[in-house]
């Protein structure tokens, strides 16, 4: 596989609720993530877009988005209905072809116009799981439940998750929940869903993010420090619940494996911790061992902007390797209900 | 969102049956600001676009930028527009009697290129013009909702409109514009 690096990327600010379009939002962060990688809007060969028109309820609201990257004369373009990082996958792959050396990925979506907890049966479902009213966060909760039970996890180490990734987002300027939390008195708070509490739970975010890939030359041609990806995959798993194991992520581990991440050490990952529980799943499923810092920007607990909040952890990892001193970073995504579908991605620097 | 399930267990050996499922989703959004100053207009009897300061040209309902120089733009740029115009492009639509479709009969949607300073208001409707008559070249003006009437109710973020303050689009009787005239002007 060719080498392709991230040479730079943009984010905005996880708003509870925007009160701008998504273009709106969008284009800055689009212009951002171009002025950061030093390059020209028509150097880019390839633009692949997240996105999901349930979030907003408007049909071809993609389409809209495409106004944030500036198409026309016409560009070369592809959408996922997908996190963005699914549309770096497909940028990377586009980039191994070699006839085109740059790239450029975002992801956006408003969650706060509809009603979560009805929009993603129906998005992810809606013949056998949305008439039993299965949401994100009730199978959330049988997950800690089921996690609870086998003696994976403590409801004090959930709770000693979400503190943390509070106090570490107070030095992330995009995070809508950050500050000092004491897990006893978060345990004192009463359940959402049993057994999850409100600081278990992901803030409900609106928010884009924008990542420039290239190819080796073109990355040592115009950035200092590129950020190489040196392996990715993603795998997916039955949608049924019920046909697999809770308590494990088979696709996350498979991912990582594939993506190498067990090859070397690792000093840092960013990882898709939607749910505080999550963490024990997908540190176990990637091999991460105490030494291993965990989302240092606070991850999802602390700012949520659906589809674009695994390419965000993507840009966080890649941001720990170009700026503070990471060597090599694990950054992952995840789609679908209770980690079904698991990307993982490791990042190094020179 | 309600869900109708059958009432009884099916035999599993029965031929394969349809199930009415109805559902619905709502969803509520907080009107950004430059389509809020867009849709106040409409209630005074004003169409507001953008002019970018780039190209030149004009949108509306105004959008907050250009898409074609990806350029941010602002009140600085708002422009009053004509409520006279041209039809540039129109979409004669049949209905198709799905769950919920109101109309029965055809009906078209036309694009009207405004005067001077210019701008293209989509998707509107034409009033009191069959719909064999309506052609591209056609001289329209605005028909106002009455001021103590108007409503903003179904101005959206997206796909803007005007529907609640300017009732639909009638025929001036002026001659046609040549279409020759309006190449480079669908949007």
């Amino acid at each position: 596989m060719a080498d392709i690096a991230i040479i730079g990327h943009a984010q905005s600010p996880s708003w509870r609720m925007a009160d701008l379009t998504e273009p709106q939002f969008l284009l800055p962060v689009i212009s951002e993530a171009i002025a950061s990688a030093n390059i020209n809007r028509r150097d880019i060969g390839f633009t692949c877009a997240g996105s999901c028109d349930y979030l907003s309820g408007q049909t071809f609201a993609f389409v809209m988005n495409l106004e944030a990257v500036g198409a026309w004369p016409p560009i070369t373009e592809s959408h996922v209905e997908m996190d963005g990082a699914w549309a770096l996958y497909e940028a990377w792959v586009r980039l191994q072809v070699g006839d085109i050396d740059t790239a450029l990925v975002f992801g956006s979506g408003k969650s706060s116009p509809g009603n979560l907890s009805e929009v993603f049966p129906l998005q992810l479902d809606p013949y056998t799981l949305t008439p039993l009213g299965v949401d994100p966060v009730s199978m959330a909760a049988l997950q800690a439940r089921a996690l609870l039970d086998a003696g994976l996890v403590t409801e004090q180490e959930m709770a000693q998750v979400a503190a943390r990734s509070r106090r570490d987002a107070m030095h992330n300027p995009y995070a809508q929940v950050s500050g000092e939390f004491d897990p006893e008195k978060l345990l004192a708070e009463p359940y959402v869903t049993m057994p999850l509490r409100k600081h278990d739970l992901p803030p409900i975010s609106d928010g884009a993010c924008a990542v420039i890939l290239a190819t080796a030359d073109k990355a040592r041609e115009v950035c200092e420090r590129p950020v190489w990806i040196r392996g990715i995959d993603h795998r997916i798993e039955a949608h049924q619940p019920g046909m697999r194991d809770l308590t494990q992520s088979s696709s996350t581990r498979l991912a990582g494996e594939r993506a190498g991440v067990g090859n070397a050490p690792i000093d840092v990952a960013e990882l898709c911790v939607s749910f505080s529980h999550e963490e024990s799943v997908l540190r176990r499923a990637l091999g991460l061992g105490d030494e291993v810092k965990i989302n240092p920007s606070g991850g999802p607990l602390a700012g949520n902007p659906i589809m674009a909040v695994g390419l965000a952890r993507i840009a966080e990892a890649a941001r720990q390797v170009s700026d503070f001193g990471a060597h090599r970073a694990v950054a992952h995504a995840s789609s679908g209900q209770a980690l079904q579908q698991n990307l993982v991605c490791v990042l190094e620097g020179d | 969102m309600t869900a109708s399930l059958p009432d009884e267990v099916v035999d599993p050996n029965a031929p394969v049956t349809n199930m009415d499922y109805f559902m619905a989703l709502e969803f509520e959004e907080i009107i950004c600001p430059v389509v809020q100053r867009y849709a106040d207009g409409l209630l005074a009897g004003k169409i507001i676009g953008h002019r970018c300061p780039q190209c030149e040209l004009v949108y509306v309902p105004p959008r907050g930028y250009c898409p074609i120089d990806v350029l941010e733009t602002t009140e600085a740029d708002e422009v009053e527009l004509a409520d006279r115009g041209v039809v540039t492009n129109y979409t004669v639509v049949t209905p198709v009697q799905y769950y919920g479709q109101e109309e029965t009969e055809p009906f078209a949607k036309v694009s009207v290129l405004l005067d001077e300073p210019g701008g293209m208001l989509s998707l509107q409707d034409v009033l009191e013009v069959p719909v064999a008559e309506v052609r591209i070249g056609m001289r329209l003006e605005a028909v106002w909702v009455p001021e103590a009437e108007r409503t903003v109710a179904e101005i959206g973020n997206r796909w803007g409109g005007a529907g609640g303050c300017i009732l639909g689009w009638r025929a001036t009787g002026e001659p046609d514009v040549s279409p020759d005239q309006l190449n480079d002007r669908v949007f």
